[in-house]
């Protein structure tokens, strides 16, 4: 631990620590442009001297080049470090166009910050300036080449950082051009980071230009909603219209950056159909009376029935608050559920996964980036939870061998192995990798009886293909020399063992290692709370619906009707209802058909609001600002009507669970059902779970809380891991239901940026089979599905599992054909219907 | 598709293939491709992207770093006029100017007879006959407007087979 001094503050910091990380420690930020603490030094820019006035270092000095020494007397206020800094800066702008006003970046921007603090305030250079033609990236980022101050950190951050490769520096000295090969859109999901770490206004949000300067924004710290994964963020509104969303720093989960989802995604809060009036049958009603009548015509068909006539649907996207209000509600009235998965073989997966989850097994993302051996089971990281693969790649630059056992045609931004096995033999692929890992002697020799009876249980079977079982067995033998193996699963597209026999595998690595992670992605921002709140009771009100026991059924921030796979089903089962309450902030087709609509608002507005992030991390969405319909809607692009109202034009809706608590106060007449504060109290009571809520404080809230039991719920092991999940019948394809980076998640879908970038939806077959089937790619195909037939262009791919057919939940793709449970398919059931475009 | 005539094609895949990592031999490509189209065109660039299994954006950025690979349309010859300090030292009146003068062109321009192209260069190396230049891979120093004067008419004449770096 070196020490020494800056400013004449004295400072210890561990081996290895720059000059400018030690000074930050001490609260002197010294001005930089290159160095960035997620990408490290560089020593480019020339901004970040300071004068070493004593020990091993002399005179001026790159502080982001310099690591901190025992003896070191650092001075960042030395008139001569001053004087470096003040011409630097004065070169950096030499070139610099004098265009603050018209810049989206002014006002937000550091190098306008350190022009000032370094003293530069008269321009002297008389010169012609160096100009650039600007390019095309893409709907989010947009080019302003002529500000750049070449700090590399763009480029960095895209190809090192990230793994893409469309975006660079070319040219060289003065010339240096930061853009494409040629224009067009930028290739990586994560390219939007570049934004947030450029320093100037070369690269600016594109979205969000000439909407606002930084002071006129109501910003405010939120939270991501397009994944499990919770990552934090800035948001920002002004004239009640969700402008923009930034990265927000998290040590444990996010880091620096986000997604381009998680990015744009929040653009549903403006949907221009979003609907913001409470409604009986056709009629718009205020909501207080809407909530009047739901009651009384709840109550009336629970007299009429009984309690267990009305049943609750809830989502993994509502707010803790709402779930937990909804639950609190159910258990009040008697009501049937709530459910709040959209289908219960989904329900179960989750439950299976969160039940395996404690401190000694659960890693956050940034664990996952110091793991040395990574098996992604079931999972396809960019496409489901962007940012996870970020933290793969991270994790392979430090030397981890990531191995993916998926049937679809995965792509990192990394180095990867890839076994494109079908679902069923995933659990099989984890088996047989445990035991190349580990020899019987040394397992039975020095695992617990616990573990070694597990072991002992292992099917021996070999994958069909030699190739692909040879592979396996040398991934396992590498894994045999790892010391920080984690296993990543998916609960969407895998069997139900999986995500037990996942942890179960991670068990047993950590018995044979010491150490070892389980990494889960769940369905939904809150679907940890959810499937807490879900306990061990099974709820299946579709088939309660259908059995004609359900007469009224209150929906709450979920669209069955887009996610249930079984569309027509659900709708001769809505069919049965007497009264559909809905209550959303999305304009849904659910939404469209509740006879009574409550509109709730989003977790940007009114209210703060709690989500539970798939690693069991409790965090805090702030409200940004009061809602309402954005004044560019009001006064359709023009000046907002000039009339007084003592209202806000479209500000009715209100949180979920203020919402039910009224509903639950209406129902039984009685005022307050647990609010706010006492709701917590409540949930702590509810499951073990929650137990900490009740004690948490206000900041402990704020900053997030990590929930995880000290033990899992679940015994460790699955009592027969040799048990084979069901397998299709000779000769049928199954059909597997995934997830797009864009075009697939709910809440983004409904997010104008978003449209604009996800792609077709298309078939996905394996290149051999599509030529045995005589089908082409780019031809439009008819799937035959058990409900109806769908109509998609077909897509082949070498890398993926032979007997698999692909389709995104894609939301211009009536998908919701299939029913539950997994779904073969004949090969005839493919026909072509047209020549390729 | 490719453009490139197949024995081009192969000679460049077996050089690709004979390289523990294909992108070692971004450069060697980069030559091979600048001669067979006269300097390395946009389509050079991605011909040697997809032999080597790199972005364009990767091999552009290699392409523009160095001098000797010229990203636009070049005279017959290249010349590369020392831009060092030892050459300045030396130089009465700039060797630079006067070969744009003479050829009537700016840096990077091509002379009206397609003959020369004029290009600024870091040091040569060759300080000890300073002021320098270098043309198609061939040195020239102690240089004055005649002695120039005779160079260029010399390779106008003379038929020049030393095209080392195109
Ligand atoms: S574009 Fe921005 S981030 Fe990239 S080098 Fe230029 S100033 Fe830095
Ligand atoms: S990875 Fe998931 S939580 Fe993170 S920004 Fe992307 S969509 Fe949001
Ligand atoms: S921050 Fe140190 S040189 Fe740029
Ligand atoms: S300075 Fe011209 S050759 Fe070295």
């Amino acid at each position: 631990m070196p020490t020494l001094r800056i400013d004449q503050r004295e400072i210890s910091v561990p081996q290895g620590t720059k000059v400018i990380e030690a000074a930050e420690k001490l609260g002197i930020m010294i001005p930089r442009f290159c160095y960035h603490p997620a990408l490290g030094s560089l020593g480019a820019c020339r901004m970040c001297a300071v004068k070493f006035m004593e020990g091993p270092v002399k005179g001026v000095e790159m502080s982001c080049m310099v690591e901190a020494a025992d003896g070191m007397v650092v001075s960042t206020t030395d008139p001569e470090a001053m004087e470096f800094r003040r011409y630097v800066i004065e070169w950096l702008m030499l070139n610099h166009p004098h265009d603050c006003p018209i810049c989206d970046a002014g006002g937000q921007c550091l190098l306008q910050d350190e022009t000032v603090s370094g003293g530069h305030g008269l321009r002297r250079y008389q010169g012609l300036k160096r100009t650039f033609e600007d390019q095309y990236l893409g709907e989010f980022v947009q080019h302003e080449m002529n500000r750049c101050i070449h700090c590399w950190r763009c480029r960095r951050f895209y190809q090192e950082f990230a793994g893409y490769f469309d975006y660079g520096a070319m040219q060289i000295g003065n010339r240096m051009y930061f853009g494409r090969f040629a224009p067009g859109p930028l290739e990586s999901p994560f390219a939007g980071n570049i934004i947030d770490l450029c320093p100037t206004g070369v690269l600016t949000d594109k979205p969000s230009r000439y909407k606002g300067r930084r002071w006129d924004l109501q910003r405010g710290p939120s939270l991501c909603l397009h994944c499990s994964l919770g990552c934090n963020l800035v948001g920002s509104a002004r004239y009640r219209e969700m402008i923009r969303v930034e990265a927000r720093f998290h040590g444990a989960v996010n880091g620096y950056f986000i997604c381009d989802r998680g990015r744009y995604g929040f653009a549903y809060a403006n949907h221009p159909d979003r609907p913001r009036q409470a409604r009986v049958g056709e009629e718009a009603a205020p909501l207080d009376q809407a909530l009047k009548t739901a009651a009384q015509r709840l109550g009336q068909i629970r007299e009429r029935y009984g309690p267990g006539a009305v049943a609750a649907w809830g989502s993994t996207r509502s707010s803790l608050e709402t779930l937990g209000m909804l639950q609190w509600l159910c258990q009040d009235q008697g009501w049937r559920g709530p459910q709040f998965f959209p289908q219960a073989s989904l329900a179960r997966r989750v439950k299976a996964a969160v039940a395996r989850l404690d401190t000694g097994m659960a890693v956050s993302l940034r664990d996952l980036e110091n793991a040395d051996f990574i098996v992604v089971a079931g999972a396809d990281p960019v496409q489901e939870a962007p940012m996870l693969a970020l933290a793969l790649r991270q994790a392979a630059r430090r030397g981890a061998t990531v191995a993916v056992i998926d049937p679809r045609p995965v792509f990192l931004p990394l180095e990867y192995e890839h076994l494109p096995v079908s679902p069923g033999d995933i659990d099989l692929c984890l088996n047989l990798l445990s035991q190349a890992a580990r020899s019987e002697e040394a397992a039975t020799g020095k695992l617990e009886p616990d573990a070694a009876r597990f072991y002992g249980l292992l099917t021996s079977t070999n994958l069909e293909d030699p190739l692909l079982q040879e592979r396996l067995l040398a991934l396992g033998r590498k894994l045999q020399d790892c010391l920080r193996p984690v296993i990543v699963c998916n609960t969407d597209m895998v069997r139900e063992t999986t995500p037990a026999r996942a942890a179960d595998q991670a068990r047993l690595l950590q018995a044979d290692k010491g150490q070892a992670g389980l990494f889960y992605l769940l369905p939904g921002p809150n679907a940890y709370g959810a499937a807490l709140l879900a306990g061990r009771e099974e709820v299946d009100l579709l088939a309660a619906m259908e059995q004609g026991g359900v007469k009224a059924l209150v929906v709450v921030e979920n669209d069955p009707l887009g996610s249930c796979p079984d569309q027509e089903r659900l709708l001769r089962a809505l069919d049965n209802l007497e009264l559909l309450v809905g209550l959303d902030y999305l304009p849904s087709a659910t939404a469209a058909r509740s006879q009574i609509f409550l509109p709730t608002t989003t977790v940007f507005e009114k209210e703060f609001s709690h989500f539970i992030n798939q690693e069991g991390r409790l965090q805090q969405a702030v409200p940004l600002h009061q809602g309402g319909t954005p004044i560019i809607q009001v006064g359709q692009g023009s000046h907002p009507p000039r009339t007084f109202l003592d209202a806000i034009p479209g500000g009715e809706p209100r949180p979920g669970a203020g919402i039910l608590a009224d509903l639950a106060a209406a129902l039984s007449g009685e005022p307050a059902p647990p609010t706010a504060g006492d709701l917590w109290d409540y949930l702590s009571g509810e499951h073990e779970g929650f137990s900490q809520l009740a004690s948490l404080t206000a900041s402990a809230l704020g900053e997030g809380v990590h929930l995880l039991p000290a033990e899992a719920q679940e015994p460790a092991w699955s009592p027969e891991p040799g048990e084979k999940p069901p397998e299709p019948p000779a000769g049928q394809l199954e059909l597997l239901l995934v997830d797009q980076t864009f075009g697939t998640e709910e809440l983004g879908s409904y997010a104008a940026p978003l449209q604009k970038v996800e792609e077709e939806p298309h078939l996905l077959l394996h290149t051999d089979l599509a030529a045995d089937l005589g089908l082409a790619p780019g031809e439009q195909v008819a799937l035959l599905l058990p409900g109806g037939e769908v109509t998609v262009r077909l897509q082949t791919a070498q890398n993926m599992a032979p007997g698999v057919a692909i389709m995104p939940r894609h939301r211009r793709l009536h998908w919701q054909k299939t029913g539950d449970g997994p779904v073969w398919l004949p090969p005839e059931n493919i026909k072509k219907l047209s020549e390729p475009l | 598709m490719s453009t490139l005539p197949p024995e081009l094609q192969t000679e460049l895949a077996q050089q690709v293939a004979a390289a523990d990592h294909p992108r070692e031999q971004v450069i060697n490509i980069m030559y091979v491709l600048q001669k067979h189209y006269g300097y390395m065109s946009d389509e050079a660039v991605e011909e040697a992207a997809a032999l080597l299994d790199m972005t364009p954006l990767e091999v552009e950025e290699l392409a523009t770093f160095y001098d000797f690979i010229y990203r636009e349309a070049v005279g017959k010859f290249v010349i590369h006029v020392c831009d060092g300090v030892v050459c300045w030292m030396f130089h009465e009146g700039s060797v630079f100017d006067y070969l744009c003068e003479k050829l009537g062109v700016c840096a990077g321009g091509v002379s009206a007879d397609g003959m020369f192209t004029v290009l600024p260069s870091a040091c040569l190396g060759f300080c000890d006959h300073a002021p320098a230049m270098l043309i198609n891979g061939v040195f020239y120093g102690h240089l004055n407007p005649e002695k120039i004067d005779a160079i260029l008419e010399k390779l106008r004449r003379e038929y020049c087979d030393l095209v080392i770096c195109r």
